[in-house]
């Protein structure tokens, strides 16, 4: 979606209803006061459409300007949903995994942690989800990039509501440890 | 009539639906903003700022309604501008070397604070569209 411009898919439904109503008010079969009823309830509708679609296009454009800070933060930011897998990835956390989006999405977080140190990365993000806290919690585990050597990695979690479906999701910075 | 307005109904209701949907997008990136416990900023590819989130406004020591708009530099040491402007300049040309984090001073009234900031670009079809800065206040 182009932030700051009104969505296709509102413009399509706005010309839809409008045609609807036009045609009815168009109509031979209405009298006098059912076709001023009719256009009394396309002006309203007008006013409605408009909000509508103000509110709409400043949503995508906050969402854009949010989503870009999201994807281009200094910081390694992952989402992970409630089975553990990989919502969303940004630049910084690709270039932390060594990896490219397509192969970091949809895999387990637990995937990039040392076989010694899963179990433990494990137990904690399931307590995070089953006990629904919001606060953030941080610890540190051996990180594991695809093809580079492990390192050492400060892990801040916090439970957050996943975009679209609402449902509990994990937002994790992940940083170097110094 | 009443067919046409149930299917007026149906189309209202989708759209609604559509605008919520649009609305919990957007929540979900401005609270990953907002209630980050790190300090952001967001600024233009000049370094004005556009956003700031709780963080950095307990760090620059203002109101985020005087931050916005305003140049970055301006929360930084008078004898540490040059230096700012520069790294930034070198930051948007992408001069090779150019770092993407480094230490300075900020200063609010009555405060002078030693700060690491580290800054990315935000990539727009080849172009700057702006920065995202972090800044991390030193003992």
């Amino acid at each position: 979606m182009n932030p700051g411009q009104s969505p296709d898919w509102l413009l399509t439904t706005v010309g839809a209803v409008r045609e609807l109503m036009v045609k009815r008010l168009e109509a031979e079969s209405l009298d006098g006061e059912a076709k001023r009823e009719m256009e009394m309830a396309l002006e309203e509708l007008d006013v409605m459409w408009e909000e509508l679609q103000g509110q709409a296009a400043l949503l995508a454009r906050e969402n854009g300007r949010y989503a870009e800070f999201f994807q281009y933060a200094p910081d390694a930011y992952l989402i992970t949903d409630a089975g553990g897998n990989i919502r969303e990835a940004n630049e910084a956390a690709l270039e932390l995994l060594k990896s490219v989006r397509d192969e970091v999405v949809g895999r387990s977080l637990s995937e990039y942690i040392t076989p010694p140190d899963r179990v433990g990365f494990l137990t904690r993000s399931v307590g995070l989800m089953l006990g629904g806290t919001v606060k953030p919690l941080a610890w540190c585990a051996q990180l594991q990039p695809r093809g580079g050597g492990a390192l050492t990695a400060e892990f801040s979690v916090r439970a957050i509501p996943l975009k679209k479906s609402g449902v509990g999701g994990l937002c994790w910075l992940v940083r170097p440890a110094a | 009539m009443k067919a046409e307005l149930e299917e007026l109904e149906a189309m209202w209701l989708e759209l609604r639906a559509q605008v919520d949907e649009l609305a919990g997008e957007r929540q979900q990136y401005y609270d990953l903003f907002e209630q980050a416990s790190e300090a952001y900023v967001v600024t233009d590819e000049h370094g004005t700022i556009a956003d700031a989130n709780g963080a950095a406004v307990d760090i620059l020591q203002r109101r985020k309604r005087y931050l916005r708009g305003k140049p970055l530099v301006v929360m930084v040491a008078l004898e540490r501008r040059t230096e700012f402007r520069r790294r930034l300049r070198a930051l948007c040309e992408r001069t090779p070397g150019a770092q993407a984090s480094w230490r300075t001073i900020f200063v609010a009234p009555q405060l002078r604070m030693d700060v690491k900031v580290s800054a990315r670009l935000i990539e727009r079809e080849r172009s700057v569209g702006g920065i995202c800065w972090h800044f991390e206040a030193l003992a």
